[in-house]
């Protein structure tokens, strides 16, 4: 192989690399764990944790605009972290919680010690309703348009930057 | 305001390491000893800037002085002062300049071991070590000052990752960074010997301590680094395959082929072209691996500060580092040096070189696994991870046959006339190695193929090990390659452990309430009692368990930690020795703890074994350029 | 008498044939899917709340009958492909294993013309 051949291949092979590369650090940040975004919420139907009798179909089709979905329980820390940005959150939009593997007793004390964000509250006892909306680990809380698609999730408690983004897209 | 002064060496150093460039290319026609003096003196400036900086840094964050980002966003007045000092390269900022100082220092180790090295080509080697520091220090200053400030100064720091606050993982850093950093002043010299057409056997010579020298510390920063995963991530393993893990382990595969080719390089004059190849491979892949940790391409439990801009940055420094040396290859690589390249087939040359092809294959296994996804992720927008199953179905094979050759490899002799008995030890060993794996699967009744496989082939390394120093009689003299022993012999007997670790560690996962007892697999687990302390910056909770296996009884503590600044939970190990295995529990801080505390129990089988063959084959590392034969002059 | 025994014997083997592949089909899968609040282990190998609640809505979907594939669909409809643990043989990742297997035989095509220029070189 001559010389300036080798080169030239060369420095192809690297600048081809070096593209790929770097489309790579641009497309990583579309990728994040968030497969759901902008498909439809799964057909769950949500007992109320009050009322055995009552019950919530979600998604709702047409009605508000947005709506917040918070998946929590009593024994869960982070839970107890994030409620006080629930409780500033659930007068700007609708907040429907699912309790997540808890006793009655205990959801409804820790509501009524620390406050009720939740327009309505549904009960998960065994995990199967999260599992069907795609949770792995409490808390997690998606945002849902009147098109009944996931226009927004956050696994973990919220906090103060991802309070504002919300904000943001409910406006 | 000494933060400023820090910001102000920097930016000193960086002029300083200009001037050095300037002053070698201006000067590099005329040859006069005293250039050189100047050349060297303005040098050795710069890297005493770079330290002071470092120091100033490190100062910074011992005082808490937040009016520095990176103190900042890194550090708390909390913290022991041990982590607020570790702190100080345990962000990007401050590592990027604890990896300028290792190339600079280096350079500086260079410019001290090299009398027997001609000027020129000491200085060649200088010039190009400065390039790379200046091309750091750019990125360093420009994108990523440690000394940058923000204003108001808050009142306090935003804490650092309590995982982070480990004594080994604060000094695991700093050995990869001398291990895989350090392979750039093999790469300069390189440069410098193609360029002066001085890249000969003599050269070989005098690079191997600069090979072994980063690789031992490689190796060491490795075993470090799985040494902390397995006792701190709990759950009780050493080697996830992660993407970052990967990137150290790169060039580690890549300069172990190296030195293996440079002895034969210096010894035969052959292979030229394949230890050129390597060393600039290796100084690649290093920058390679800074690059995959840092430029938020990985989804990883280790990775840095996820920055794609800086990453754009370090992306196109790989770029004309890469670019430029491999030009230079192509342009002045003597031609005449590969005429002599034939190789007699039963010779310990053509051994290594069967040896460089099978590493060579194990790099690509390795690269290809950790860079798919992101690849895939750009070509069809898809995530998939790469894990352990693939590199385990891949390599294994390959592996036990690399065993098997690095047994006989070392029973040839280099002018490549097979040795009288040769065919006799070939098969002696294999006697021996059959017999003691049937002892070992009789004992463990372990009668899976592929355990049966790898604990012939690693035992058939470890027997041919032990024959060679017991058949040397001459037991400490100067032809025993003691170097190679023990990195053969850590290495056997490395592959052995993960085997024996693989196919009989025990898993139990239960969920105890307090009192209670439960009994699995021949092993009882019982939850005795808690109790709870307070830390500086945490609360703790702990949980006393019984553990009780073959007659055996083991208390072991793990615990909860709650961490004030930022709010996280850990769960602590607790490890007991049980002869060369550990027995291993974590607590779970997750569900609902009315329905019992959950723990992860492990009975990790012969892992010790593991950090002990770590440290024999960086021993072996070590030993190597510690005992310096007869090195040639250049 | 014997033949009656004999096929009452057979009866009650199909059945349990079945049985037992379909726990095997159910371990199977369990072995497939990723544990999600673990370290790389399978739902099979997993205790973790996450495991057993996962597995429990697979077995219901075994049971209705559903196909590994409607299965693993459901799964990586709301996880991602993330959640399939051996990279699945998709055309995605043929690549993965190929590329290892085209440098093999590269490899081993260039040692072969090395070891022929030795033994030429061992008879000179």
């Amino acid at each position: 192989m001559k010389k300036p051949f080798k080169i030239s291949l060369l420095v192809s092979v690297t600048v081809i690399s070096f593209v790929i590369f770097y489309y790579s650090l641009k497309a990583n940040n579309k990728n994040n764990p968030n497969i759901m975004l902008n498909k439809p919420l799964p057909a769950i139907e949500l007992t109320s944790l009050v009322n055995a009798n009552l019950k919530q179909e979600l998604p709702l089709i047409n009605r508000d605009k947005y709506y917040l979905i918070n998946i929590w329980s009593s024994w869960c820390v982070p839970c107890r972290e994030e409620h006080p940005i629930l409780m500033k959150l659930k007068d700007k939009i609708k907040i429907y919680g699912i309790n997540y593997k808890d006793k009655k007793t205990n959801a409804t004390a820790f509501l009524n010690k620390l406050g009720n964000p939740f327009y309505f509250t549904g009960s998960d006892k065994d995990g199967s309703i999260s599992i069907e909306i795609g949770a792995y680990g409490i808390p997690e809380t998606y945002v849902v348009n009147s098109q009944g698609l996931i226009i927004f999730k956050h696994v973990g408690p919220l906090n103060k930057k991802i309070y504002l983004r919300i904000s943001k897209i409910i406006k | 305001m000494i933060s400023n002064l820090g910001a102000v060496l920097l930016i000193v150093s960086f002029l300083t390491t200009c001037s050095t460039l300037f002053l070698y290319i201006k000067n590099n026609i005329i040859q006069k000893s005293s250039i050189y003096l100047q050349f060297f003196l303005f040098y050795k400036v710069s890297f005493y800037l770079i330290l002071f900086s470092f120091f100033v840094l490190i100062v910074c964050f011992a005082i808490s002085d937040f009016s520095i980002i990176s103190v900042y966003e890194n550090s708390h007045t909390d913290k022991p002062l041990f982590y607020k000092i570790s702190a100080a390269w345990g962000n990007h900022e401050g590592s990027m300049l604890l990896f300028i100082l290792v190339i600079s220092l280096y350079g500086i180790l260079f410019l001290l071991n090299s009398k027997n090295i001609n000027d020129s080509l000491r200085a060649c080697t200088i010039f190009f070590q400065s390039i790379i520091q200046l091309i750091f220090l750019s990125f360093l200053i420009f994108t990523s000052n440690p000394f940058s400030k923000i204003f108001p100064v808050p009142v306090q720091g935003l804490g650092l990752n309590p995982i982070l606050q480990d004594p080994l993982l604060a000094i695991h850093p700093p050995f990869l960074y001398l291990g895989y950093v350090g392979f750039s002043l093999v790469f300069s010299l390189l440069l410098a010997s193609l360029i002066l057409k001085q890249y000969n056997s003599r050269w070989a010579s005098i690079a191997k301590k600069w090979i072994m020298l980063p690789w031992s510390f490689l190796s060491f920063g490795i075993g470090l680094g799985s040494f902390w995963a397995y006792y701190e991530l709990g759950w009780g393993g050493y080697w996830f395959w992660d993407p970052v893990e990967n990137a150290s382990l790169m060039p580690w595969i890549a300069s172990t082929a190296l030195i293996h080719s440079i002895v034969v390089m210096e010894k035969l004059k052959k292979l030229f072209a394949w230890t050129a190849i390597l060393t600039i491979l290796t100084f690649i892949l290093s920058l390679f691996g800074t690059f995959l940790v840092r430029s938020g391409v990985l989804n990883s439990v280790h990775a840095f500060a996820n920055d794609p801009e800086r990453g754009v940055y370090i992306l196109f420094i790989i770029t004309i580092i890469t670019l430029g040396s491999l030009i230079i290859y192509i342009l002045k690589f003597p031609k005449e040096s590969a005429n002599n390249n034939s190789f007699t087939l039963f010779s310990r040359d053509f051994s290594i070189l069967l040896n460089n092809y099978f590493l060579i294959f194990i790099l690509t296994v390795v690269i290809v696994g950790t860079t798919y996804p992101i690849l895939l992720s750009v070509f069809t927008g898809e995530t998939i991870s790469v894990g352990p199953q693939y590199y385990n179905t891949i390599l294994a094979p390959f592996i036990f046959i690399f065993l098997i050759l690095m047994a006989i490899g070392p029973l040839m002799k280099w002018n490549g006339k097979p040795p009288i008995l040769i065919k006799q030890k070939i098969f002696s060993f294999f006697i021996v190695s059959v017999f003691l794996t049937i002892l070992i699967s009789l004992y463990l009744s372990g009668y899976n193929f592929i355990f049966l496989l790898g604990v012939m082939c690693s035992v058939y390394l470890i027997v041919s090990v032990f024959y060679e120093i017991v058949m040397n009689k001459k037991f400490f003299s100067t032809k025993q390659n003691f170097s190679r022993l023990f990195s053969h012999l850590g290495f056997g007997l490395l592959i052995l452990a993960i085997t024996l670790n693989h196919f009989f560690s025990k898993e139990i996962n239960a969920k105890l309430h307090l009192g209670e007892s439960f009994f699995k697999q021949g092993i009882k687990i019982n939850f005795l009692k808690s109790e709870s302390s307070k830390e500086k910056n945490f609360e703790e909770l702990f949980g006393i368990y019984k553990i009780t296996k073959d007659n055996k009884t083991f208390i072991l503590k793990p615990s909860v930690r709650k961490y004030k600044q930022p709010q996280q939970f850990t769960s602590e190990t607790s490890i007991q020795r049980d002869g060369l295995s550990d027995v291993y529990i974590a607590m779970d801080y997750a569900g609902d703890p009315s329905m019992g505390m959950g723990v992860r129990f492990y009975y990790n089988y012969f892992v010790r074994l593991i950090w002990i063959s770590f440290a024999l084959i960086t021993i072996g590392g070590i030993v190597s350029f510690v005992r310096r034969g007869n090195e040639k002059t250049i | 008498m014997r033949n009656i025994f004999l096929i009452i014997l057979f009866i009650f083997f199909i059945p349990a044939q079945l049985v037992m592949a379909s726990a095997e089909r159910e371990i199977n899968i369990y072995k497939n899917i990723r544990c999600l609040v673990c370290q790389g282990q399978s739902l099979n190998d997993s205790n973790s709340d996450f495991a057993v609640d996962l597995k429990k809505v697979i077995k219901k979907k075994i049971i209705k009958k559903q196909t590994d594939q409607e299965i693993y669909k459901y799964l990586t409809e709301r996880y991602g492909d993330w959640i399939l643990l051996s990279p699945p043989l998709k055309k995605n990742t043929i690549l993965l294993w190929i590329i290892p297997t085209l440098f093999a035989i590269l490899g081993a095509i260039f040692l072969i013309k090395r070891v022929q220029l030795a033994f030429l070189n061992k008879d000179n």
